[in-house]
């Protein structure tokens, strides 16, 4: 999405700026703004670190915001000062101070004159102006800014991290001493936000970088800045060399060994030495990333967070073997792609995986997308992934801030060796865990119950649109999946798609669990439903979550049932593994054309990722999807069907090349199909093609692939007991009638089924009978145009088409009553019309009788 | 204890101390008329506990609305940081096939929209919701640059209702509106009073139908209540707001009877839709066992129903029996603590009763943002001074509603029923309810709470998440009465269990003892080294 962002991966600058503020001794922060920012920021720190946050705010009202917030700045900073005495108060700005155009600093040097006992640091930190991560590295920058040096070369080395926990902090402190470092860390967070409770309790945070340890900073021989991202704008290393000549080194977070070696080597450089007890732990890391590769190597990780987090675990899972198929930041930071690239290539290449996406400016819900196409099997980052973890069933490992749903988020550790086990332990943890929890169950269903998994091919013998002698199968089509992603010139899109269900009849959409009511209501009043399909009316793909839900419900409920969907194919690529995964094993892919020049104008647009094509771009993108989908289809063992409806002049003469590509790429049939014009579509005065056409267009394909030519018989059964989900291709490539010597089929036009009991022209559906004389049965109804008497009325037509298009295969309507016009237009339609106020059953039956009768005698 | 007022108010500043000491009361025997200062501006720097307008009207009111998608118009921050913290719990229902409440939408203004303007990327950001979600109704929520960059959200919702043919409502709840999140309650008041509630038919079921104004469902509450006025026969129509819908609230004028629970929140919808629609409301509570059983047999009097009064009477006997050893367990282990109770608007007196069930005293008592009315009671409105914050934030006047207006009972019928004891169409407030020597505090802040729990020494304090680790780390049981700590839910019979248990996990808990180790002040093992030798 470019202007909404869905469920956001970053927070705003102040936040950012405050947690640094947390790392300086004898500080108390302030926020400069409405009151509410400093509320929810410390709602949401406190939740995290299970500590008291005290952040002040200048409370700004209305009046503020016309006549400036001096007043209410000054008056908190003397408030604050009176309350809890502090050394140093942090200002940061909000939206609403930077907005009005607070000149903070002129403010403060007004503070000055009157109070010079108390340092105050004042941060330009607007919400619009970046992410938390911003905000942390321009306080960490202001503060130097600020800070009366002391130049005096002390030889010791600053240190600057971004964003890390109290617990990677401490780590941090005791390894420097460990190499025998002398440092000076800015910010230091790991008391001040993981405190002890003890027998006093101070509301001022004692710990943390003192100001007189800051103001040394400008004498230290070296900065270490954990960071890959800040630029010369923002950070405080390039600050400390550009102002004092400090020189300064920038290292990704110390995370596994190849991050770990780094440091240790520059730190070795700087004049310190690893310990043993540093060499022990890297030994142990080594020794672990032994023992846990096979589990390692089975995660496929979605990583999310602040850039040098991502980063950082990014290359921790290509040192382990694990597969990072999705790296994002909801900062923006095009230079997270570039610094990807290259570490992440080799391992991409090892797993043979297409793509490792790298997102940047990027929110949840294309986290979540990038999560379901890339198969991601493990989540690294905040809490705020719970909801893809919960919705996916995919582990989350909660290291980075926020974590809100768990507790000790002020202990989480990525940093050093240990802190890098934590993850790899964790990470081959939920691995071990899925295989603990499945693979009996998986092992039970492959050798001991092969009666439940059904062979491919069992379920082709019994599918009736695959298997020719299935006719005594019936299927259903659940209409589940509203929306689609293409828009087809012979489509109308008020109606259902033209061609996976009967145009002019707008189903009732049903969510999944009704679909599963409605499959459980049909399969037992009829035993012989052996196939769901799910045929739109929109597109099975466009809908996944719903469709993936539907069967997901119904093999629950029933192992055996064959599972087929029918789609245009622009997602398959993407949903092809979880569609093997959920057990489809039947597809239909309606594919009109090969060549994109001619899809050009059969589609007027295609939406793919967010964007809509038109002309040929758009058709090149759905053939290309087509075609790598059906491979993956066949490559997977799913059985696929081709549809290809035939249009005069655009396509007719390129059906053959279809069907030859289906068959090249592994497609089990085609289906070539009659275009019937729909009345407001783009082809509504498309010429059509004939039966016999169509026909002569089969034998010719039949060399190339396998034909559908039994949609007679299928139709028949399968649409025996089911109304409206009939899919096209049973309705429209049989106009023919059944043969005299098999059943006749009659329209009726009854109220309510019992009693042949409406005029014809009040009827909006017909209910259809079949009859051998013998017995009479009931086949479905069908929906059509309600008739209109209206003067103005110009559905006329259209009601007509309707009629004539729903009961074109019966050979007689059943009304009470019918006007002399519809039984003259019905009749040179090769439809009688009978009146008749009898049971239907009996009607019926007569009805055959008298039909019989009327053939022989004209004979 | 009693001069517990005086020794924190003499730790201010001059300025300070004259502000502070109209919002501080130590109550006098017999006081029942005391009065305090409330619901004006907080004072900068001293750490007040208040939120914002933004914070009250999507945070609290509409946000829980389940099946409307809320985008905040704004900069990231306010967005992410009311996305799923208050615990409102929802589920979806007949009258929802779309639940947003696991979502967050917001328009992620950058510097350049605060240069020239965010309209048209809030209107492509609802084209994008549109295309994604489509849902029935869209609320808008601006955050503090909006009002200031002249962004209409008002005209932005006109132009989405003709473009898409669905309900959309803007909201200019800027952060810096009004004193707390209590003028951003009023103003979603204000909205769905005017473009929701009455735009629907959907007729109740029964004759017993009620709206419970002011129960957001923080874990589970109003579903505890739900199931009790279930087995009543008394029907929900709709919880204001929380697990509600916009496509409940739509019908809601339809109701017999509104009940309030949280009066700070929402009173204004009470008090319009008695106005338009003749529907009286009760000031309910459902935290406390005998808080509850009034609760319903003012209802069941209310609609003076033989049979339902049976069954109320039914259910309470049975209810109260079922929880009886449980809570009888609790209260030996609970008798004669103390508490406070820091809270937004209504749960600090609501509290009280429950506590007091449990042998406990309740001896401070603060709200954030609550007015004089919720302190002293409804009959102190006419004597409020409005000042100019308070005058920023619209008041709507309701006339009479043609079609569905309908008194249930003459005035006359309306006093007998109040002097039997019903708060029906009025409030009593907190203070009149309280013990003698008891703090009151308005707008609380971190350091009153600290200063009074240093001198006052509660067993435990109920209060939010901001304070929750200083109170425990200086030694006293905590729990946020906010969110109840992942816990609930708190209301009703099977609730008030819940709270009983988790007071008593928190008082007894082993750490307490542990803080003081024990070895810093003696040996803990005595005897005499052996010489070697």
């Amino acid at each position: 999405m470019l202007n909404l962002n869905v469920n956001p991966c970053k927070m705003c600058m102040p936040m950012g700026a405050i947690s640094a503020l947390w790392g300086v001794k004898g500080c108390m922060p302030m926020l400069h703004g409405s009151q509410g920012c400093a509320t929810y920021i410390r709602r949401h720190m406190s939740t995290h670190y299970s500590e008291p946050i005290d952040i002040a705010s200048s409370s700004l009202t209305e009046e503020g915001t016309v006549f400036g917030g001096e007043a209410n700045l000054l008056k908190g900073l003397k408030n604050m000062i009176e309350l809890y005495n502090p050394e140093v108060i942090g200002v940061c700005t909000t939206c609403l101070a930077e907005t009005i155009g607070e000149d903070v600093g002129a403010i403060v040097k007004k503070f000055y004159e009157q109070n010079s006992t108390v340092k105050v640091i004042n941060v330009a930190s607007p919400g619009y102006g970046g992410t938390q991560n911003e905000g942390w590295f321009v306080a960490i920058r202001s503060i130097l800014e600020q800070m009366e040096p002391n130049k005096q070369p002390n030889g010791k080395i600053n240190i600057i991290t971004p964003m890390i926990s109290p617990a990677d902090t401490r780590w941090l402190k005791s390894f420097l001493k460990e190499m025998g470092i002398d440092y000076i860390l800015l910010p230091d967070i790991s008391d001040n936000l993981d405190g002890a409770t003890e027998k006093h309790y101070e509301r001022l945070k004692t710990d943390g970088t003192s100001i007189t340890d800051i103001a040394a900073m400008a004498g230290a021989k070296l900065t270490i800045e954990f960071s890959e991202f800040t630029d010369e704008k923002n950070s405080p290393a390039e600050y400390l060399k550009e102002t004092y000549g400090v020189p300064y080194v920038k290292l990704s977070l110390p995370s596994g060994a190849s991050g770990m070696d780094k440091l240790i080597s520059v730190l070795t450089e700087a004049g310190g030495a690893p310990s043993d007890e540093i060499k022990k732990a890297r030994g142990r890391y080594i020794d672990a990333m032994i023992d846990s590769h096979k589990h390692s190597a089975q995660a496929r990780v979605a990583v999310f967070g602040d850039p040098d987090f991502v980063v950082a675990m990014v290359w921790l899972c290509c040192e382990n073997g694990a597969l990072p198929v999705l790296a994002a930041t909801g900062s923006i930071s095009p230079k997270l792609k570039e610094m990807l690239a290259n570490e992440t290539e080799d391992c991409r290449k090892f797993h043979f995986a297409e793509e490792i996406r790298v997102l940047d400016d990027s929110d949840f819900s294309a986290i979540e997308k990038g999560c379901v196409e890339l198969g991601a099997n493990l989540l690294i980052g905040s809490s705020d992934g719970r909801r893809i973890s919960r919705k996916l069933n995919i582990p989350l490992i909660r290291c980075a801030f926020p974590i809100h749903d768990y507790i000790g988020g002020q202990r989480t550790r990525i940093l050093g060796f240990d802190g890098s086990l934590c993850i790899l332990d964790q990470a081959a943890n939920a691995m071990m865990e899925k295989t603990e929890g499945s693979f009996r169950e998986e092992l039970h269903e492959k050798f001991y119950k092969p009666q439940t998994a059904k062979k491919a091919a069992d379920k082709t013998a019994t599918h009736p649109c695959f298997g020719e002698q299935a006719c005594q199968n019936a299927r259903v089509h659940l209409p589940v999946a509203p929306k689609c992603n293409i828009q087809c010139n012979y489509c109308l899109r008020n109606y259902d798609c033209m061609n996976e269900s009967r145009p002019g009849v707008t189903s009732k959409i049903l969510s999944p669990a009704e679909a599963l009511e409605r499959y459980i209501k049909l399969k037992a009043n009829m035993p012989s439903l052996t196939v769901v399909g799910i045929a739109g009316p929109g597109d099975a793909l466009a809908n996944f979550d719903k469709s993936a839900e539907t069967f997901r419900l119904i093999r629950e409920y029933d192992q055996g049932v064959t599972f087929c969907i029918a789609t245009n194919g622009l997602l398959l690529p993407q949903y092809a593994q979880e569609l093997k995964e959920l057990d489809v094993s039947h597809v239909t892919v309606t594919m009109n054309a090969v060549d994109p020049s001619i899809g050009a104008k059969i589609y007027k647009y295609v939406q793919y990722m967010g964007k809509t094509y038109t002309g040929i771009e758009g058709a090149a993108i759905l053939l290309a999807n087509q075609l790598a989908g059906i491979k993956m289809l066949s490559e997977a063992g799913i059985m696929c069907k081709v549809n290809c409806v035939t249009l005069k002049g655009i396509n007719d003469h390129h059906i053959y090349e279809v069907t030859q590509m289906a068959a090249n790429l592994g497609a089990f049939m085609t289906n070539i199909m009659q275009h019937l014009p729909v009345k407001g579509s783009a082809f509504e005065g498309l010429e059509r093609v004939t039966n016999k056409e169509i026909a002569v267009l089969r034998e010719q394909c039949g060399a190339n692939i396998k034909q559908m030519t039994h949609c007679r018989q299928c139709r028949s059964d399968a649409a025996g007991t089911l109304d409206r989900d009939v899919s096209i291709e049973f309705r429209e490539s049989v106009p023919e009638k059944p043969g005299p010597e098999k059943f006749r089929r009659f329209a009726v036009a009854t109220q309510t089924g019992a009693v042949v009991d409406m005029h014809f022209g009040q009827a909006d559906e017909f209910y259809i009978y079949e009859s051998d004389e013998k017995n009479a049965r009931f086949v479905e109804t069908r929906k059509v145009i309600k008739y209109c008497n209206g003067p103005q009325c110009e559905n006329k037509e259209e009601r007509w088409n309707s009629v004539i298009h729903a009961i074109s295969d019966c050979e007689a309507v059943l009304a009470v009553r019918i006007g002399p016009t519809p039984e003259k237009r019905l009749k040179e339609n090769g439809i009688s019309a009978i009146t008749t106020y009898e049971r239907v059953e009996t009607a019926v039956l007569q009805a055959a009788k008298e039909k019989r009768r009327n053939t022989h005698g004209t004979a | 204890m009693a001069n517990s007022r005086e020794t924190l108010l003499e730790k201010y500043s001059a300025k300070v101390y004259k502000n502070r000491k109209d919002h501080l009361l130590q109550l006098a025997e017999g006081d029942k008329n005391a009065a305090i200062a409330a619901n004006t501006r907080a004072i900068p720097g001293v750490m007040t506990a208040r939120g914002c307008c933004y914070a009250g009207c999507k945070g609290v009111v509409v946000g829980p609305l389940k099946d409307v998608l809320v985008i905040t118009h704004g900069p990231i921050g306010c967005g992410f940081y009311s996305w799923g913290t208050r615990r409102n719990k929802a589920k979806t229902d007949e009258n929802t096939d779309k639940n947003f409440i696991p979502y967050c939408f917001s328009s992620d203004m950058q510097e350049s929209n605060i240069v020239f303007g965010g309209e048209k990327k809030l209107e492509q950001a609802i084209e994008e919701a549109m295309e994604l979600f489509s849902p029935k109704c869209i609320m808008i929520c601006s955050t503090c640059p909006i009002g200031l960059i002249g962004d209409d959200v008002q005209a932005v919702a006109r132009r989405t209702e003709a473009k898409y043919g669905i309900a959309a409502i803007g909201y200019s709840c800027e952060g810096y509106k009004g004193v707390s999140q209590s003028g951003g309650h009023h103003i979603a008041n204000n909205g769905l009073m005017r473009y929701v509630i009455g735009t629907g038919d959907k007729k109740p079921k029964t004759k017993f139908s009620v709206n419970v104004l002011g129960e957001y469902n923080i874990g589970g509450d109003g579903w505890e209540e739900e199931r009790i006025f279930k087995r009543c026969g008394i029907e929900v129509l709709n919880l204001f707001t929380g697990d509600a819908s916009y496509e409940g609230l739509k019908s809601a004028h339809l109701a017999h009877l509104n009940l309030v629970m949280c009066h700070r929140s929402i009173n204004y919808i009470a008090e319009m839709m008695k106005t338009k629609y003749g529907i009286d409301w009760i000031k309910v509570n459902f935290i406390g066992v005998e808080a509850t059983c009034k609760s319903l047999r003012d209802i069941a009097k209310y609609f003076n129903d033989a049979e339902l009064t049976k069954r109320v009477e039914e259910v309470i006997a049975d209810e109260v029996a079922t929880i009886k050893s449980d809570m009888e367990h609790y209260k030996s282990k609970l008798n004669g603590k103390t508490a406070g109770i820091f809270s937004g608007g209504s749960r600090s007196h609501h509290y009280q009763v429950l506590l007091q069930e449990l042998g406990m005293k309740t001896i401070i008592a603060g709200y954030e943002f609550a007015h004089r009315d919720d302190y002293e009671g409804r009959d102190i409105i006419p004597q409020i001074k409005e000042d100019a914050d308070n005058k920023n934030i619209e008041s709507i006047v309701v006339a009479k509603d043609d079609k569905f207006y309908k008194e249930t009972y003459t005035e006359e019928q309306i006093a007998n029923l109040k002097s039997a004891g019903i708060e029906l169409d009025t409030y009593g407030g907190m203070i009149p309810e309280m013990i003698a020597e008891s703090v009151v505090v308005d707008d609380y802040n971190h350091f009153e709470t600290d200063e009074l729990i240093k001198s006052m020494k509660p067993d435990i304090f109920l209060s939010g998440i901001k304070d929750k680790y200083s109170i425990q780390k200086a030694g006293t049981a905590s729990r946020q009465i906010h969110s109840y700590d992942y816990s609930g839910p708190y209301s009703g019979f099977r609730g008030a269990v819940t709270f009983a248990r988790d007071v008593a996990m928190a008082i007894f808990t082993n750490a307490w003892p542990l803080v003081t180790p024990p070895w810093k002040n003696k040996p803990m093992l005595t005897g005499k080294l052996k010489e070697v030798g």
